[in-house]
């Protein structure tokens, strides 16, 4: 959370010898963090982040006893003033005024007080700059009041016309799912349930509390008597309600981290203080305060040994223990071991003996701390490490001229199949389900590129999520990849580079799938399992590829075996054939190869019409062929290619 | 016939000592030699020739030949070793076709190489997890606003009786359980994946990556923590650069830090694009005994330390990108991926 503190007000609390960029720099080496220093006409304005677990810390005074004992590890003199407040109250759990019944664990503690006579008007000079420093838009004395209080001290004030409660009388409860409330700015919210509500005597909804009042109470120009009303609420049931009616303000903020019930007392005598001054109010003499379960003083206990080890550096007994009372703890030693008494206002922060050792360590400053890199032993890579295979993978394709993109998991309805895992709470329709095949992700990558009318390819290494009854998706790693604007040999080229690069010995089958255009897609198995499939799409111009980073990495030799090379040299020819249309070359080749075990390679050289060289080499390994035998060989060749085919040989 | 010959060769010769280039020598050679050339011509001829003078317009003729043959070449060896061919080396090369690696495959591989080298081990866990890795066993209680609806994806299952609901890690944190249940320390564990939370602005992407080291070793300490982020700092964005460390509040941490590395630019003096001579990174902290406990690791015996931040921002600290909106790098646009 982001909170604005003048600087004339932070150092009525902070007297000290340090400058303003001092405060802001060594604020944020030991405590919060000062993100910047912004000059306005009345004061330079701290703009600080406040962390969730140091609520006790958004506001002036919690700033001004943070830096009091920050500042002095710096060299610097600081002291914090303390609030005068003057308690000629009697705090009771009855009055006379109100009669109210309190759910505790909604609201552990609640303090009222009912001010008499005030005149509305204009707050002081002084109270109007503070709040526009902080940017707070001054309205009138009472509201003034309300947000001078929550800036200074980090509580939310709320205040009632109290002729307006019928019955003088609330009942702090949840509400009931649908019940509805209008609240000061008339907006009309129909309540989710659960949500924490006052009725008043009639049974009217007059405040949703630590969101908003109710228009039904809310003060204005004739009201005459305040009823100044200071609470904690239950954190979690003030975040639903912000949340849920999107209602989020700085008083919810505070709320739904947790506030320290001592400083609703605090709150509000500081807050009847100035409606006496600003309103010219009375107020009763008994502040009611329903409070059934005091927080108790807590301690932690540590030796010291612990914080030299988890320090790795020794910060002596003396310095532990300046430096946690600098902080508002009480530490106290028998012998090696610590004793910590836990202030109220770090009562939900500090519990456990790391909690201690931070507080000494930011202290002592993290600047001041040795840097080191660990000795000891190195743990052993895992053997399967999938990453370094992925890496060559991508390489690869980048050297074929592939260009990688990053595409979202989450896709649309249309772009997935049936049983995709769904999000609950998807932010768009766009990003609805867990996809479980990149084909669609790299469809729309294509598609983003219409205009380009040269070849190219993109490809995607990442997860798909196939769903398992009852248990987490199989994460599948998967490559795939689309060529658009690319002849369909120099597309299949790539992958048989890719494969044979991997050395994965592969066949390539012709199969059907739904998807792709029939008869125009191909499996690659090793042996019976399928690793992949690659072929054109139905939908656009596109051809694609996927395979299964697992399944390819299981069928990757690495190891590359070494073949003698042979002293004689191979015969090399070219045969051109023609062939019938509809031939299906992949199968002439595969039929030419097995013909004989001379037949070492065939390669397809060209294509011109209907005409297709091939290109073979000859070889044994032993001797050097005749060209007799060459020519029987070749005979056969075309002999079988005419046979099967109808290829005829042009000679 | 014996005249005509000669008037050829002396045809020839001159055009042969004018002539400036291979490229006319050639066609010198063609025009003369050639299938129809002019002496190949009167060699068909020299049937017509009564037989007597045969054997003497056949000698001629031959010796002209020669003689042409070896200016020719003579004529040739001239040129190469005076005025070589003409050659243009400004001509612009044909290129292979040039692929590309991702912007963030490149930050990625950067990151790992740099933890590898100091005996940190790459591991990979499930992006869609229990709720117990994300958060249950990070010590986040039960309320804690991270486990809303409003800030972490869930996933539309039956919840887990003892795991919680099914949901997509919003942070690599929750590797951490999952590397203490593979294995017992010593652990120097880098997982770098996809995370996601339900946000999307400028500066968010509701799926974006993170890397995370966990170390948990025997006397592992603040002091280590420091020398991990230095050296991190040096060897990813450059000599020189150091990490400093600042107090925050994180669940899975006591005590938690906010981690900044020092501007290239001004070297730690602040400048326009820094704060006050620093770059916030992300954050780190020493790991809760609670989340130690819970990983199976006795805190009384070992002590660790973790840090989480996210890849595009150490990329666009790193490169100084400057790019406007964090959503670009997840653009398919060639017109951006052939950039890098």
């Amino acid at each position: 959370m982001d909170i604005l503190i003048p600087n004339n007000w932070l150092r009525e609390f902070l007297k000290t010898d340090a400058t303003n960029g001092e405060i802001a720099k060594y604020l944020s080496l030991s405590g919060p963090s000062v993100e910047k220093i912004i000059k306005n006409s009345f004061s330079e304005v701290y703009s600080i982040e406040v962390t969730t677990n140091r609520m006790d810390t958004a506001s002036v005074y919690g700033i001004a006893r943070e830096a009091s004992a920050i500042l002095p590890r710096f060299g610097k003199k600081a002291k914090l003033a303390s609030i005068k407040l003057t308690n000629n109250f009697t705090f009771s759990n009855k009055v006379d005024y109100l009669s109210a019944q309190v759910d505790p664990k909604l609201c552990p503690r609640f303090t009222s007080v009912l001010i008499k006579n005030v005149k509305f008007g204009k707050s002081s000079q002084v109270v109007r700059e503070r709040l526009s420093a902080c940017g707070i838009r001054p309205i009138n004395n009472i509201v003034d009041i309300s947000n001078y209080i929550m800036l200074e001290l980090g509580q939310p004030v709320h205040t009632f016309d109290y002729d307006k409660i019928k019955g003088s009388s609330m009942v702090l409860r949840e509400s009931k799912k649908g019940e509805k409330i209008t609240t000061l700015d008339d907006k009309e919210f129909i309540l989710p349930g659960g949500d924490i509500v006052i009725e008043d005597g009639k049974g009217r909804l007059i405040d949703l509390c630590g969101i908003m009042g109710g228009g039904l109470s809310a003060i204005d120009e004739y009201t005459q008597n305040v009823l100044l009303f200071i609470q904690n609420y239950d954190p979690i049931h003030i975040r639903k309600t912000s949340m849920t009616l999107a209602q989020r303000s700085m008083a919810a903020s505070l709320f739904e981290k947790g506030i320290d019930p001592e400083l609703v007392k605090t709150a509000i005598l500081k807050a009847t203080k100035m409606f006496e001054e600003l309103t010219g109010g009375i107020p009763e003499k008994e502040v009611l305060d329903i409070y059934p379960n005091p927080i108790k003083e807590k301690a932690v206990s540590l030796d010291f040994e612990k914080i030299t080890k988890k320090l790795g550096i020794e910060i002596s007994r003396k310095d532990i223990t300046e430096i946690l009372t600098l902080l508002g703890f009480s530490p106290s030693w028998i012998k090696n071991q610590l004793k910590v008494s836990v202030p109220s206002f770090r009562s939900d922060d500090v519990i456990i003996p790391e909690d201690v050792v931070e507080e000494i360590a930011r202290i002592y400053g993290y600047h001041n701390f040795p840097s080191r890199i660990m000795s000891g032993v190195i743990p052993d890579k895992p053997a399967d490490s999938p990453f370094d295979f992925e890496e060559i993978i991508k390489n690869l394709l980048k050297g074929y001229g592939g260009a990688e993109v990053y595409t979202f998991s989450l896709v649309s309805k249309a772009n997935t199949d049936k049983d995709s895992l769904k999000l609950a709470n998807p932010l768009g329709t766009d990003s609805e389900y867990l996809r479980t095949s990149l084909m669609h992700s790299l469809s729309e990558a294509v598609k983003q590129n219409a205009s380009e009318k040269e070849a190219f390819h993109l490809f995607e290494i990442a997860n798909v999520y196939i769903p398992k009854n009852g248990k987490l998706p199989d994460e599948k790693m998967t490559l795939a990849g689309m060529f658009a604007n690319t002849d369909y040999r120099q597309a299949k080229g790539v992958i048989e580079a890719l494969l044979e690069e991997l050395n994965i010995k592969a066949v390539l089958v012709q199969e059907e799938l739904k998807g792709f255009l029939p008869g125009q897609r191909i499996e690659i198995k090793v042996g019976d399992k399928v690793i992949g499939q690659f072929g054109n799409l139905e939908e656009g111009n596109y051809t694609y590829y996927e395979f299964g980073i697992a399944e390819m990495k299981s069928y990757s030799d690495s190891h590359k075996k070494y073949v003698p090379i042979p002293s004689n040299p191979p015969q090399i020819e070219d045969l051109t054939f023609n062939f019938p249309v509809k031939t299906k070359i992949g199968d002439v080749i595969n039929l030419i190869s097995s013909k004989d075990k001379t037949i070492e390679k065939v390669e397809l050289k060209d294509i011109f019409n209907d005409a297709y060289t091939f290109r073979i080499w000859y070889q044994d390994k032993n001797r050097t062929l005749t060209n007799k035998e060459v020519e029987s060989v070749r005979k056969e060749i075309v002999k079988t290619v005419k046979a099967k085919f109808g290829g005829t040989y042009k000679d | 016939m014996q005249e005509e010959i000669l008037t050829l060769k002396n045809q020839v010769l001159a055009q042969i000592m004018s002539s400036k280039d291979v490229i006319e020598l050639e066609q010198i050679r063609i025009d003369y030699f050639g299938r129809s050339g002019k002496l190949t011509s009167l060699m068909k001829k020299i049937r017509e020739v009564p037989s007597d003078q045969r054997g003497q317009i056949g000698q001629t003729i031959n010796e002209v030949k020669l003689t042409i043959e070896e200016l020719i070449s003579n004529k040739k060896n001239s040129f190469k070793e005076n005025a070589r061919e003409w050659f243009d080396p400004t001509i612009p090369g044909v290129k292979p076709k040039m692929g590309h690696l991702h912007l963030l495959t490149q930050a990625i591989r950067e990151i790992s190489s740099v933890f590898e080298k100091i005996g940190f081990v790459r591991e990979r866990y499930p992006e869609v997890e229990w709720d117990y890795y994300a958060f249950g066993a990070l010590n986040f209680p039960k309320n804690h606003p991270a486990r809303d609806d409003w800030e972490t994806f869930f996933v539309d299952q039956p919840e887990n009786p003892k795991l919680g609901p099914m949901l997509l890690t919003p942070h690599t944190s929750s590797g951490q359980i999952r590397e203490m249940e593979r294995t017992k320390p010593p652990i120097r564990m880098i997982n770098i994946a996809k995370c996601y939370r339900r946000q999307s602005d400028v500066s968010h992407t509701q799926m974006f990556h993170q890397f995370e080291g966990l170390v948990i070793d025997t006397d592992i300490s603040i002091v280590n923590l420091k020398g991990t982020l230095d050296y991190f700092a040096e060897n990813f964005f450059g000599k020189g650069r150091v990490a400093r460390i600042r107090p925050y509040h994180f669940q899975f941490t006591e005590p938690s830090f906010e981690v900044d590395i020092s501007c290239g630019i001004c070297k730690g003096k602040g400048c326009k694009l820094c704060k006050e001579g620093w770059l916030e990174i992300g954050g780190a902290g020493m790991v809760h005994p609670n989340v130690l406990k819970n990983g199976g690791v006795d805190p009384n015996k070992y002590s660790g330390f973790a840090f989480g931040w996210g890849v595009e921002r150490a990329l666009m600290m790193k490169s100084g990108l400057n790019i406007p909106d964090l959503r670009m790098l997840y653009s398919t646009d060639l017109r951006f991926l052939t950039q890098f």
